[in-house]
């Protein structure tokens, strides 16, 4: 079962809000998708809107993962795997074969469950990412690689080690750098794998906070299995569950009366 | 009607809150009627054990309050889990404040030591409680059987308890302006009349409670309005 938003959708107070109001930035429509044979996504349809943070959230192997990893085409990396139905972002198809996969990255950036740093200075992490789409003087580097840094709110921690390793950093701040690395290239949409699960509570708080603050320039979608947290970041909330899209709503509603009683079942731990 | 929650002991928290609203909800019912035969009784010493009793309501609203408070730090309820627990702290404090009134109309027995005893007058108050305590039964019913139509019908049937109560207070006016010597038993009167109205209040608050916590949504109807004691009192009688 899909549900596709209805006009107005009720907020925290329970007024209904217009989202015509809000832009569609990314548009799913009847998506699905195969791992080979076997169907991990089930006509998916979904609007990620501008400038919100888009929860995804359900069991393990519901599919949100994989959804999110169509989002950037990541799963053009491995053979067997095929998405039908389109993805409009900003109305282009990324689905489409003639898509500039690279250029559509940039665009698209993404945020993994394990921080990625490379094992390069903390310096080259930003710096190597912006080299591959703009050609910047020394001075418009450095200072890309600094609002970059600031952006993640880890510039005072860092800024007078810019040479030491990526990887000489705590958990909490290597993630802050992969999203200072992602923030770096100017991507539109931001997408967040479980960003949070390997950290303390406190690098988790850091990183909320920036997500927060991140959604005023970006769009962002963000998956986790921290109930909590998605109701603390998220605008909207989409619950998956067996490849199917049960519920979408706005996170107010989502988690205080869901619609459905499955979505019902897993927010308030009654599952299986 | 409602799967168990993987972990038990959340079930158990939840099965525990909701008794002690029952619990809670018994003893007020037990209070509004023990508090009305007294009046009706003029049984000063009756009244006196009422006024006792209502520290056991007390205190079993501060341990319930308590234990929702823990376990909303616990486990972080959510969706019907969240509103569940919201409830049973908001009803504990209607059932509280209904315990006050029925204490407040106790202590109220003592003061009226006149000759002056109107039956009409009692049976007005007595008809008005029993009333008050049917709505109040019915609401708790409602709650514990997760029965919205119990509780929307609690929610619409306040008028009439208005209605009674602006009839006494019209009622209680004349006798007073009759005999300045009533004057005394008519103003404790009339504040157990209100008291009684005011318990009815609380019926409602629990209705619209019991259905957002079914519903998730407030009642969006207008309600009917029956209490116009002030100004019709005032008014009838200038």
């Amino acid at each position: 079962m899909n549900v596709a938003p209805s006009t107005t959708v009720p907020t925290v107070t329970h007024a209904p809000v217009d989202i015509s109001s809000l832009a569609e930035k990314v548009g799913i429509r009847n998506l699905n998708f195969f791992y080979g044979e076997s169907k991990a996504l089930k006509s998916i349809n979904l609007t990620l809107y501008r400038g919100k943070v888009t929860a995804f959230i359900g069991p393990s192997g519901c599919g949100k993962s994989t959804l999110l990893r169509i989002l950037n085409r990541m799963y053009d990396l491995y053979p067997g795997q095929r998405a039908e139905g389109e993805v409009l972002f900003d109305g282009d198809n990324i689905l489409d074969p003639r898509q500039d996969i690279n250029l559509l990255r940039s665009r698209i950036g993404m945020v993994f469950q394990k921080p990625t740093p490379f094992p390069m200075s903390i310096y080259e992490n930003i710096a190597f990412g912006v080299r591959l789409y703009d050609k910047l003087s020394k001075a418009d580097l450095d200072n890309r690689v600094e609002m970059s840094l600031r952006r993640a709110a880890i510039w005072d921690e860092v800024k007078d080690k810019l040479n030491a390793n990526g990887l000489s950093l705590s958990g909490g701040q290597q993630q802050r750098l992969c999203i200072a690395r992602t923030v770096a290239v100017r991507p539109e949409v931001i997408l967040f794998d479980e960003p949070c699960s390997a950290l303390d509570p406190i690098s988790t708080a850091k990183i909320e906070e920036l997500i927060d603050e991140l959604k005023a320039d970006y769009t962002i979608a963000i998956v986790t299995h921290n109930m909590q947290q998605a109701a603390r970041v998220s605008d909207f909330t989409a619950f998956m569950y067996l490849g199917e899209l049960i519920e979408f709503d706005t996170t107010s509603k989502m988690f205080t009366s869901p619609s459905d009683s499955r979505t019902q079942d897993y927010i308030t731990g009654r599952f299986g | 009607m409602m799967n168990e929650h993987t972990t038990k002991a959340f079930d158990v928290d939840l099965q525990e809150l909701i008794r002690m609203v029952t619990e809670m909800g018994g003893l007020a019912e037990k209070q509004i009627a023990d508090s009305v035969a007294a009046l009706a009784k003029r049984d000063v010493a009756f009244a006196a054990e009422v006024v006792t009793l209502d520290a056991a309501i007390d205190a079993l609203q501060r341990e319930l309050e308590e234990k929702a408070v823990l376990t909303i730090a616990r486990r972080q309820p959510m969706a019907v889990d969240l509103r569940q627990i919201v409830g049973t702290i908001r009803i504990s404090g209607d059932l509280e404040r209904i315990g006050d009134l029925a204490k407040n109309i106790a202590k109220r027995v003592a003061e009226l030591n006149g000759d002056f005893y109107p039956q009409k007058l009692m049976r007005g108050v007595e008809h008005m409680a029993a009333l008050v305590l049917a709505q109040l039964k019915e609401v708790l019913d409602g709650y514990a059987a997760h029965d919205v139509e119990k509780a929307l019908s609690v929610w619409r049937g306040d008028t009439e308890v208005d209605a009674l109560c602006t009839s006494l207070f019209r009622e209680l006016l004349t006798y007073m302006m009759e005999d300045p010597r009533n004057i005394t038993f008519c103003i404790h009167l009339m504040f157990c009349a209100k008291n009684i109205e005011r318990m009815g209040d609380h019926a409602t608050n629990i209705a619209e409670t019991v259905y957002y916590v079914i519903e998730g949504r407030q009642i969006n109807d207008q309600r009917p309005k029956g209490n116009t004691t002030v100004l019709a009192s005032t008014e009838a009688e200038q």
